[in-house]
């Protein structure tokens, strides 16, 4: 800026030098020029009149200054010069002056001396005797003024230069400042020079442009990191490499991820072969899913790639928790199995039994314990069946008509009811405590009370004791507990019990009798009623399994 | 021209990372087959992990050399490239030795019990060395790779153990000598995937700090 300030300045300080000085030379020697010349037409005059007066004599002290005069014969010979010896001289008369005034009485002409610095006029005029006076001054050329002045035309020069440079660096600072000292988070309440205003003003409107989206991005980042911070499924956006965009709080948890981790591959995290392979479908462009284990847990990945015109710009990851799931599905299968395997048991034996009787292979006299078997064998299926039917329907939520049930006098009846098989293994039964009754489902109640106290027994020492009490709580509830002094349940085994068709006893064994499904019963029939399950068992020693009802709704 | 590099240098780490998890499923899966003995499925698809990691060889020494004829880098980055060159070297033979270990497990037939525990240690030691090695290649952790020298004292006495057992085996003249042999072929092969991963944790220790096996190379 201060550069081109800068010669503008001296363009113009230059230029006006110039043209004052041609014009300026221009007038004043034209006016130098004519002066000199009329001067030496009256010097002319004179020093004719003068010869015409006094002849020759005319010259003798004679002090003509600058001018040269010169008195020339008819012929052109020189009769006499005031500088220069006349005899010397050539004929004159070819001068332009010369051959003028002979013709017209009065001459005058100009010549350039050979360096062109100085220009001599002369002006020359006939005497009556024919011969002519001339005279000639000599005065300097425009180009040997100039030359002259060449020195203190540079000084000027240079002072221009100087001056230019010292304008050009203060303009440029007095525009530039203000510009510097600019406040840009507030344009408008700068005091600036008005030619600013209008950049002022757009500036003013950009800073709200910019920071209006500013906050439209931090906001959809908020919202973003919002949604994504509190969703339980682990999260990671990769780019084309692999590289870690982003990754939330979730999926950092499952990968055991730092705040590092953004920018880096996603390999560093994890370089299971499930992943690579993964990472490698995705890469190609196609969903991937594969189902990896970390801490305990097992997660479902899905790749999904990000794209754009066909081509792959990155990758989404989304991993969830499928523990639960999985582990519900396992649980289904396993059912699945064990109903088949189950039902399918009896059903061998009863067309074993029903072929050998149909061919005539039973003897007469065992006809009646083949039936029997038949029979009994029938009765298992339906009461597995019905087991079953039980558990589906409690699943299914199906509402069973409640009523009030005296718990104790249940207990009673169960017990009379178990009381030939406890006394075929010598084992006591006792039915105590407070009582207690609960509004439910009669028959689920029977179930829970029978299917503890049938477990009681089966799973009770000879001539062992299993106590049965119903207690009203301090809450208010009622609890029924069945105690047995058997051979209880290992630790390993204890949360598991509950589960379908899950037996301590892996061999399935049919000696104690029971579908494997009698403490899932009672644990749904429990839940049904709202009520709470405490177990204590000690293997060898026994065990003790409460139920523990809430207290009665007033609704 | 950095941004190249740079991106040069990040997919030379991704295959490094790649290649090291090749190592680690070929030697899990090898180890896996020896312990279970399914072995038929097992060698198929270490043969298949070892020629992917022969593959990545390849391929990585070809990025290295790119890297070091055209981008001339210095100080971390060249130990870091040079290491990289080095430890593909003991990668590719874990990989060959994952193999003969599959390979001898046929021939060898199942695994008589009362050698498994100690062979399994001993091939879980392993397996956890080239998994440290590998860790500390991806966070670039000095510290975690000095560690894995420190394992390997362990699995070389676990290899004396299981040799002296060969031995006293022999001596009792009970089972075949085949079998014996075999088996201390597999000792054998274990204990020098585990002296390999010690090796990549050396390179490792050498791109992070400069220093190799106690001593200043650069």
């Amino acid at each position: 800026m201060t550069k081109k300030i800068f010669r503008a300045i001296f363009m113009v300080a230059f230029l006006v030098l110039l043209a004052c000085l041609a014009l300026i030379t221009g007038v004043l020697y034209d006016n130098f020029t004519r002066q000199q010349s009329d001067q030496l037409s009256a010097q002319a005059e004179l020093a004719a009149q003068g010869v015409e007066d006094e002849g020759l004599a005319y010259f003798d002290g004679l002090d003509s200054g600058d001018t040269r005069i010169t008195w020339i014969a008819a012929d052109g010979s020189v009769l006499y010069d005031t500088d220069a010896d006349s005899g010397a001289m050539e004929n004159h008369s070819t001068r332009e002056e010369f051959i003028e005034a002979v013709e017209t009485g009065r001459g005058e002409s100009s010549r350039y001396s050979s360096t062109l610095s100085t220009e001599t006029i002369y002006r020359a005029v006939l005497l009556d005797d024919g011969t002519v006076l001339r005279t000639a001054a000599d005065h300097d050329t425009v180009l040997a003024l100039l030359l002259g002045m060449f020195f203190p035309l540079l000084a000027i020069v240079a002072a221009a230069v100087a001056l230019a440079a010292w304008l050009a660096s203060r303009l440029a600072r007095r525009i530039v400042g203000p510009l510097n000292a600019i406040d840009l988070d507030s344009p408008l309440e700068n005091e600036a020079y008005d030619e600013l205003s209008p950049l002022l003003t757009r500036v003013e409107s950009q800073k709200e442009q910019i920071k209006s989206q500013l906050e439209e991005l931090s906001r959809r980042r908020e919202e973003f990191s919002a949604v994504t911070d509190n969703m339980s499924e682990g999260l990671i956006l990769l780019d084309r490499e692999g590289m870690i965009l982003s990754i939330n709080p979730s999926a950092a948890r499952i990968f055991g991820a730092g705040s590092a981790s953004i920018g880096r591959d996603i390999l560093t995290l994890d370089r299971s072969p499930e992943l690579r392979s993964l990472m490698e479908s995705a890469s190609a462009g196609r969903h991937g899913e594969v189902v990896i284990e970390r801490g305990g847990a097992e997660y479902q990945l899905s790749a999904s790639p990000v794209l754009t015109d066909g081509v792959s710009r990155g990758t989404v990851l989304l991993a969830f928790d499928v523990t639960e799931k999985l582990k519900a599905e396992r649980i289904r299968r396993e059912f699945t199995a064990n109903v088949s395997h189950e039902l399918k048991t009896p059903l061998h034996s009863i067309m074993g039994a029903a072929e050998l009787l149909q061919d005539g292979l039973v003897k007469s006299e065992d006809q009646q314990r083949f039936l029997g078997r038949i029979r009994s064998e029938a009765e298992r299926l339906v009461a597995l069946v019905d087991d079953v039917i039980d558990l589906s329907r409690m699943d299914e939520g199906d509402n069973f008509p409640r009523e009030e049930t005296d718990l104790l006098q249940l207990a009673r009846d169960v017990a009379g009811d178990l009381g030939p098989a406890a006394e075929k293994r010598g084992i006591a039964i006792s039915v105590g405590g407070s009582g207690g009754s609960v509004f439910g489902v009669r028959r689920l109640l029977w179930e829970i009370v029978w299917n503890l106290c049938d477990n009681a027994v089966k799973y009770g020492r000879d001539g062992g004791h299993v106590s049965v009490a119903v207690e009203g709580t301090a809450s208010g509830g009622v609890s029924l507990s069945v105690a047995d002094d058997g051979i209880g349940i290992p630790a390993e085994h204890r949360a598991r019990v509950f589960e379908r068709f899950y037996r301590v006893d892996k061999s399935h064994s049919r000696a104690t009798g029971g579908t494997g499904l009698g403490l899932s019963i009672v644990k749904h029939a429990a839940q049904y009623h709202g009520a709470q399950i405490e177990l204590e068992s000690e293997e060898g020693r026994g065990t003790r399994i409460a139920v523990l009802f809430p207290p009665r709704s007033t609704g | 021209m950095r941004n190249k590099f740079d991106e040069q240098l990040a997919t030379l780490n991704r295959e490094m990372i790649s290649m090291g998890a090749l190592c680690e499923e070929a030697i899990a899966v090898t180890a896996r087959s020896i312990l279970d003995g399914d072995n038929p499925a097992a060698i198929d698809r270490v043969r298949v992990l070892e020629n992917e990691i022969d593959q990545k060889e390849r391929d990585i020494e070809s990025i290295c050399l790119k890297l070091l004829l055209q981008q001339q880098p210095v100080a971390g980055d060249l130990r870091q490239i040079s290491a990289a060159l080095k430890m593909i070297t003991d990668m590719e033979r874990i990989g060959d030795q994952a193999l003969d270990i599959a390979e001898t497990a046929v021939f060898m037939g199942p695994l008589e019990p009362e050698d498994a525990p100690l062979l399994g240690e001993l091939a879980r030691k392993v397996i956890s060395m080239v998994t440290d090695s590998v860790d500390a290649f991806v966070r670039h952790d000095a510290e975690a790779a000095g560690s894995v020298a420190a394992k390997d004292d362990e699995a070389d006495s676990l290899f004396t153990r299981i040799k002296s057992s060969i031995i006293e085996r022999i001596s009792r003249h009970s089972g075949t000598g085949e079998y014996a042999l075999d088996l201390l072929m597999i000792a054998k092969y274990l204990e020098r995937i585990g002296d390999h991963a010690t090796n990549i944790a050396e390179w490792v220790e050498f791109s992070v700090t400069g220093v190799h096996k106690g001593g200043e190379m650069l």
